[in-house]
């Protein structure tokens, strides 16, 4: 058991030592994008929330996709430190979540009038957010850990299988959005340095996802550590 | 392979027949429905806004909220009989006791909704006899979507403290592709239009039951088995 | 030639916002981690 808690120990090290490295470079996206990157001449300063709203977007939707897969290994493989790693990706992602739907909306209000529409993207960040919260209190609502692991794992699975149908639904029904501006086959239309700034930031927000997830799985291994040893559940 | 459909027939012919006998359900949901038709009747301005418009989001918004009450209570019921440890002791497969508990879940929902359409033609004065035929396909198949997951959901949260509460949020954001498609289909079913224009959803609506049936089906064993 | 808008203030909300929930995220975490393993010590 000892032996457990202390890789639990190394993983939260770990964990931390990323995280602290990915804050710092968040500090450096901040610094290139408020003042190495250009001013959008029709959207004005409010553009740049881009770089901060789109890499939690993200970061948020990886999080919800390895929530998902790492749920079905668990139901398959059984291994408990699966679900251990399926939480910690949820609350990650709901911190993510948090900050997709409010910088979405600020961006949303200069930019094209409006705090919120019920388009394709915007729809989806809040069924995600929802997704996330629900996962989260089914575990909280739920005192055995077998129960708790299965049942969440199942919620999981169906929310990612759910998220293309989502999407699908919302933009056969309208969309405001502008269209897709990193994806078109020719040259993508944003300048090379808007361009660059937002490539710095979706690394740094993934380094930072995976700095978190790390740490909340170190430390939900070193509760698990602990509870065994006990006999009782953390 | 017809033994398997015999037996999911007879699990939910159960659920209903005790469902009948306390009605609790059925009827919640009825009175709640009846309700949100008549404050919506008296919540908006006949003038500004024409029935046809509003209709098919008031009927669905009803049915959806309905069903929820009918799912929370078919798995109460369950709690308070303690049957299913006495199914799970039975040799018959998971995906066997799912689908019966399905159907019966179905049956209760198909029920709210038959009851929800004629008092929706009453207070809207919609006429729904031309479009009747395609009005009830897109009931079921929405229904379906819903129910589906809606069942595994209630399967969890009655294992919990606060169930009349984690079922609707644990639910919504899977409501939202049925309802979305559900609203669009009718809206195009009362004004007349021609299928064409109602293909397209009708084939999301389609993929989204096939796909979470089966989906719940595969996974309800992980809710029953240690 | 339309003018940029001027639009700053929702630009420096949106920054400020995000650079308080991972920081608050990240105390949360320390916090959690600190109480654990200082329980272990004992």
């Amino acid at each position: 058991m000892n032996s457990e808690l202390a890789s639990a120990r190394r993983i939260i090290r770990l964990g931390f030592a990323l995280t602290a490295i990915a804050l710092i470079a968040v500090a450096g996206v901040y610094v290139r994008a408020l003042m190495y990157t250009p001013i959008e001449v029709r959207q004005g300063a409010a553009q740049k929330i881009f770089y901060v709203h789109a890499p939690a977007a993200w970061a948020a939707l990886m999080a919800f996709s390895v929530v998902g897969i790492v749920s079905a290994l668990y139901l398959w493989l059984k291994d408990p430190r699966l679900d251990l790693f399926a939480a910690s990706s949820a609350e990650v992602g709901l911190a993510f979540s948090v900050v997709m739907l409010t910088t979405g909306p600020i961006w949303g209000k200069p930019v094209w009038g409006t705090w919120w529409t019920w388009d394709a993207r915007l729809t989806l960040t809040l069924m995600i957010f929802l997704l996330f919260l629900g996962y989260l209190t089914l575990r909280a609502a739920l005192s055995d850990p077998s129960e708790r692991a299965r049942f969440s794992a199942v919620v999981g699975i169906l929310g990612l299988v759910l998220v293309p149908f989502i999407h699908l639904s919302v933009y056969l029904f309208r969309t405001l959005h502008p269209a897709p501006i990193l994806l078109k086959p020719s040259k993508p239309s944003l300048p090379d340095s808007m361009l660059a700034t937002l490539l710095y930031a979706l690394a740094t927000f993934t380094l930072l996802y995976i700095g978190f997830v790390t740490t909340r799985y170190g430390l939900a291994r070193a509760v698990a550590a602990q509870s065994g040893r006990e006999g009782t559940d953390a | 392979m017809a033994s398997w459909i015999r037996l999911a027939w007879l699990i939910a012919a159960k659920d209903l027949r005790v469902e009948l006998r306390s009605k609790t359900a059925l009827l919640s949901s009825l009175v709640f429905a009846a309700l949100v038709l008549v404050v919506f009747n008296f919540a908006r301005d006949a003038s500004l806004v024409s029935s046809t418009v509003l209709a098919p989001s008031v009927l669905w918004i009803t049915i959806a909220f309905a069903a929820v009450i009918a799912l929370n209570r078919a798995f109460n019921l369950e709690r308070e009989n303690a049957s299913m440890s006495g199914l799970l002791l039975a040799p018959i497969s998971r995906g066997v006791i799912y689908v019966g508990k399905f159907l019966a879940n179905l049956a209760f929902v198909a029920a709210v909704e038959l009851v929800t359409l004629p008092l929706f033609v009453l207070f809207f004065n919609v006429d729904i006899w031309d479009s009747l035929g395609g009005l009830l396909g897109v009931m079921a198949l929405a229904s379906i979507g819903f129910v589906a997951v809606g069942t595994i959901f209630s399967a969890m949260v009655v294992k919990t403290r606060f169930a009349e509460l984690m079922l609707p949020v644990l639910l919504l954001p899977f409501m939202v592709p049925p309802l979305i498609g559900a609203v669009q289909v009718t809206t195009r079913l009362l004004s007349g239009r021609p299928l064409s224009e109602m293909l397209g959803w009708l084939r999301l609506l389609a993929v989204y039951d096939v796909v979470f049936v089966t989906l719940c089906v595969m996974v309800f064993p992980a809710l029953v088995d240690e | 030639m339309p003018s940029t808008p001027d639009n700053a203030g929702y630009m420096i909300a949106a920054y400020v916002i995000t650079v308080v929930v991972y920081v608050g995220y990240t105390i949360s975490l320390w916090r959690r981690a600190r109480l654990l393993l200082r329980s272990e010590d004992d």
